[in-house]
């Protein structure tokens, strides 16, 4: 019985398969744009769950709690005297003060982050040079010398020389050397980072003594980071209070479907869909509505037409999900996302090279399927049941 | 050959192709996974709170630690006109 049953339903798939290469051209072009549009989907759901992913585990290790000044809605320089308000609550181990800013390369169109901070005061900050491919941390007392990432010696073209100028505000030069470079292995934190001592930094950007941008906190306890946080907030009222759980957050929120890129991908698709039910719901062409009749008149019964129909539509999309998702992985893994990057990295100059590496979960799979494959499916066999429940000779009439 | 034995090899194919993928994909992640001690030292010493991918507006390059007004402060009745702003959506606090 389960043998005959079996070689029933291969004779209905080898019918299918014969019926679909029949007609090849229009197979085909549904296959091809129902993978383009799986393609795309699974596209952006690689390319934002490998990011978010990376995220999730470099950023563990940020500073607990960041204190930024707030003025008229806007960041300005913090005062290095909220240090010794700070010095009165109970639990914070350690405040480290840091300017970073940005310095926009008006030739090279290039936008890099400049980081001053006393280096040896961080967490694990005398074993920053773990994290260089070449040189070293300058000392705390070495002035004008500088780590710099892979995109910033490509961008000042120092491959032949350690020494380059940069712009004050007041446009006088200010000389640096380059005394280290980030490993390429960390690129995707260090790419556009130009690292030097706090002096350095106050220096180039002319930040007047007693200011910095933002105040590294570090608490003994970090089950105790929102109640620090708490207490700093109501001690420094004008102080933007980021604890690490909120930075850590971030990277999973900041990519999603209801970004603009993300919705129009999603759009698209479901457009793609509309139009692809509407086609399919506005009923069978006359020369497949005869083709059922005649089946139906040598004997195939309806539920004989409809596993033919089922099959069909299994073999498109279970073919165009595969193809669709596998070109994805391809996308993604060996071209870096080549198609997003025009706008995951817009007109940035400074470009780290993404080795991204998506975790394909079955959960990320399934989600990919029932939103692509089984809508087409019901898109399918609806009308073909509604068609072959039609009277033969009626629809040969027809 | 019967059709759906010419299909089952087609598919087969794809199969071997996404398995030989699955296994370059584990390669691939025991070599970056190597590279995370470096990422973690870099983290902890500088501080740092956001990835390089993005570098040409500060929001982008720095979504963690920017409010979500930022790309409209550039003056009065600004719009976001940074194409990366597509694809970063402002974190909500």
């Amino acid at each position: 019985m389960a043998q005959s049953n079996l070689e029933k339903q291969l004779n209905i798939l080898d019918y299918a398969l014969s019926s679909l290469w029949r007609h090849r051209l229009k197979s085909l072009s549904v296959l091809l744009v129902f993978a383009a549009v799986i393609f795309l989907l699974a596209s952006f759901q690689m390319v934002t769950q490998a990011l978010s992913d990376k995220a999730k585990q470099v950023l563990t290790h940020t500073p607990e709690i960041t204190l930024q000044k707030m003025s008229a809605g806007r960041q300005e320089a913090i005062p290095l005297a909220y240090r010794d308000k700070l010095a009165g609550i109970f639990g914070i181990r350690r405040v480290v003060p840091r300017i970073w800013g940005y310095y926009f390369d008006e030739v090279r169109l290039a936008n890099s982050t400049v980081m001053g901070m006393a280096v040896d005061e961080m967490p694990e900050g005398n074993r920053l040079d773990a994290a260089l491919a070449k040189g070293a941390m300058p000392g705390p007392d070495e002035q004008g010398r500088v780590v710099v990432g892979h995109s910033i010696t490509k961008a000042l073209d120092l491959a032949g020389r350690t020494t380059f100028s940069l712009f004050r505000p007041d446009l006088s030069l200010k000389p640096f050397e380059v005394s280290g470079e980030f490993s390429r292995d960390t690129d995707i934190l260090t790419n556009d980072l130009i690292v030097m001592n706090l002096a350095d930094a106050r220096d180039l950007f002319s930040i007047p003594a007693g200011l910095v941008t933002d105040l590294c906190v570090y608490v003994a306890n970090p089950k105790e980071i929102d109640t620090i946080a708490k207490k700093i907030s109501e001690t420094l009222p004008s102080v933007r209070v980021l604890t690490r759980p909120q930075i850590q957050k971030t990277y999973q929120v900041v990519f999603g479907w209801r970004s603009g890129f993300g919705s129009i991908c999603l759009l698209s698709a479901l457009a793609a869909f509309v139009i692809l039910a509407w086609d399919k719901a506005s009923g069978l062409s006359p020369e497949e509505r005869r083709e059922i009749a005649i089946l139906k008149v040598l004997g195939w019964e309806t539920s004989d037409i409809l596993a033919v129909r089922f099959w069909e539509s299994v073999i498109v999309s279970g073919l165009a999900c595969l193809v669709g998702m596998t070109a994805a992985y391809i996308h993604v893994v060996y071209c870096a996302a080549a198609l997003f990057r025009p706008v995951l990295m817009g007109w940035s100059v400074l470009r780290p090279d993404l080795h991204l590496l998506p975790r394909m979960a079955v959960g990320d799979i399934l989600l990919i399927f029932a939103f692509t494959v089984i809508p087409y499916l019901a898109a399918t066999v609806i009308p073909a049941w509604r068609s072959a429940t039609v009277p033969a000779d009626s629809a040969l009439g027809g | 050959m019967r059709p759906a034995f010419v299909f089952s090899l087609f598919f087969c194919l794809l199969l071997a192709l996404d398995g030989a993928l699955l296994m370059d994909g584990q390669n691939r992640r025991r070599v970056q996974d190597a590279t995370l001690a470096q990422l973690e030292v870099a983290t902890r010493s500088l501080g740092l709170t956001d990835l390089a991918v993005a570098t040409e507006a500060r929001y982008t390059r720095h979504p963690a630690v920017s409010d979500a007004m930022a790309p409209f402060m550039d003056h009065p009745g600004a719009i976001e006109h940074f194409p990366t702003g597509a694809f970063w959506r402002p974190p909500s606090r």
